[in-house]
């Protein structure tokens, strides 16, 4: 007990000595994470959009396609990027593999059905009548997407606060396909299991409560909009 | 005379249940015409058809003579504005949510303040525009939903039950506002009611709809049945007609036509009931009566008939009229 202690005394107290090492570390995820989530989010959200305003053959189909996506592995993801990346690969040539470039890719992946799935939810709990008052007052396929969106703003907000979550707390991917570099490729999570498995087990920790306060964050921002819109 | 629609042969189905079957309908351009029916009657379906929201099934729909075929081009989509029975606005101001519609239809932004201004004063609504959209009261929001419709200035106003859910003084503005447009703007006007009296008052032409079928005569004493050899079972009576279509399921007689008497009447009408008085209601210039004869007939008369035939409450009454007073549909 006293370990345990003693540790998570020792990692407050590297969070509160600032050491850059850290916060390199913390802006090395973040910045991966964001970037994954915004390019995800920009396809993600007019797609759903898009799915859930039309009616099409298939379209059970690919609800289906995108319900196991959300469950695949990340290491799967990563292993299939790792094959592409590789510089036996098909896409070798690009130097993608161990850049951050690479994470982002994994990530935006990642959490690409995740959006998707939840900008398509949110469409189908918006009003029934917003679709039909856009058509009638003029709307065509691209503004209606367009106001859908800023309709349904806040719910879409959740899914890239949900995909930047899911993004951040990636170990898998992030792992086989950035290679864990020091001061280029190595995020929270990467960090996390090198460090412990090394017997640092006080970075470790102090690295996993940075990522609950980031998580915690995420969460009362997204509380506040709801309620501050309510 | 313009037409602004044209129906012909319209077939909509929902839920696996005919919901509209319109052989013709013709709408003129330029009159407030009111869609009567009860509730379930296929008002709404067919204004959402009107309004280019739902897509019937088979037929064929001209817009000032034009076949539409594919979804509204803007040109088109501009000539109509479509007020739901409640009415959904978007999260902003009264004013954020009557510009989107001016954005929606690609018109100048140059423009928007003027015709912004119009439209809020057409609808007396110039107070609310910086209020938000869920701080209106029913009456209000209706307005407001009408302001944004017209404020494109479309052809063609289309208003499903805007009287529904009002108070009087609602009412009265909303019927003064649709006379307006109707009127003085020279639009056309199409709105449902399920008030009869209301829809006569302000309209110029009446569409009265039974069960998804437009049908010429007046949405009262309408019965459900079946029709054999000109004969209409309605399962309770048995009522002649003219007609020998035997698909149609419903009819009507106008109440001006059917005779009420005290005694039987020996003449040549074909329809002849006895009935026991249930109902006396004193409207504007005549009195209507509802006449238990096993199904309800509703009759008009003058006041002076009521005082020349000394009826009351549970007097035993009867009923004629000719068979040709029959509509079948």
């Amino acid at each position: 007990m006293n370990y345990f202690i003693d540790s998570l005394s020792a990692a407050i107290e590297l969070i509160f000595s600032f050491d850059p090492d850290i916060y390199q570390i913390v802006f090395t995820s973040v910045l991966i994470s964001i970037t994954a989530a915004i390019i995800a989010a920009s396809l993600a959200i007019p797609a759903g959009v898009t799915m859930a305003l039309n009616q099409f053959h298939g379209k059970a189909f690919i609800q289906h396609i995108l319900n196991t996506l959300m469950a695949m592995p990340t290491v799967v993801i990563g292993l299939l990027l790792y094959g592409l990346f590789s510089r036996l690969g098909p896409l070798g040539h690009w130097g993608l593999l161990y850049t951050p470039t690479a994470i982002i890719i994994a990530e935006a992946i990642l959490i690409f059905p995740i959006m998707m799935n939840l900008s398509i939810t949110a469409v189908n709990s918006a009003d029934p009548r917003l679709v039909p008052t856009l058509i009638s007052l003029g709307a065509k396929p691209t503004s209606l997407i367009i106001n859908v969106i800023r309709t349904t703003r806040l719910a879409m907000l959740a899914a890239l606060v949900t995909g930047f979550g899911r993004a951040i707390g990636e170990v898998g991917a992030a792992m086989m396909l950035g290679g864990n570099i020091e001061g280029f490729t190595r995020t929270m999570t990467t960090a996390i299991a090198l460090e412990t498995s090394k017997g640092d087990f006080e970075l470790g920790l102090a690295l996993g409560l940075l990522l609950l306060i980031i998580a915690f964050a995420l969460n009362f921002i997204l509380s506040w909009l709801y309620s501050s819109h309510d | 005379m313009t037409k602004a629609y044209q129906l012909t042969n319209i077939k909509l189905s929902y839920q696996q249940r005919l919901a509209l079957d319109i052989p013709s309908l013709t709408i003129p351009a330029g009159k407030c015409v009111a869609l009567l029916g009860e509730n379930g009657a296929g008002k709404s379906t067919l204004l959402k058809v009107l309004a280019f929201l739902s897509r019937p099934d088979e037929g064929k729909i001209t817009l000032f003579e034009q076949n539409i075929k594919s979804p509204l081009n803007s040109a088109q989509r501009q000539k109509i504005g479509f007020v739901d029975q409640h009415p959904y606005l978007l999260p902003g101001t009264v004013e954020s949510n009557i510009q989107l519609a001016l954005t929606l239809q690609g018109l100048a932004a140059k423009e928007h303040e003027q015709l912004i201004r119009q439209a809020l004063e057409l609808t007396k609504t110039t107070h609310l525009a910086q209020k938000l959209s869920n701080n209106l009261s029913g009456g209000e929001l209706k307005r407001v939903a009408i302001a944004r419709a017209i404020v494109y200035q479309p052809d063609i106003l289309i208003l499903d039950e805007p009287f529904s859910h009002l108070d009087q003084h609602h009412i009265q503005l909303l019927e003064e506002l649709i006379l307006n447009i109707a009127k003085q703007q020279n639009k056309t006007v199409i709105f449902s009611s399920h008030d009869r009296l209301q829809g006569m008052a302000i309209s110029d032409e009446i569409i009265n709809l039974v069960a998804g079928l437009t049908t010429a005569s007046p949405l009262l004493n309408v019965f459900h049945g079946t029709l054999s050899k000109h004969l209409f079972d309605t399962g309770k009576i048995k009522v002649h007609s003219t007609s020998s279509q035997t698909k149609s399921h419903h009819i009507a007689i106008d109440p001006r036509e059917i005779i009420l008497s005290a005694q039987p009447l020996q003449s040549s009408m074909r329809n002849s009931f006895t009935g026991r008085l249930i109902l006396i209601a004193e409207e504007e210039e005549y009195v209507r009566l509802t006449v238990d004869c096993g199904e309800n007939f509703h009759v008009i008369i003058s006041p002076e008939s009521l005082n020349n035939l000394n009826l009351s409450l549970g007097k035993t009454v009867c009923l004629s009229f000719k068979s040709t007073a029959v509509t079948v549909f």
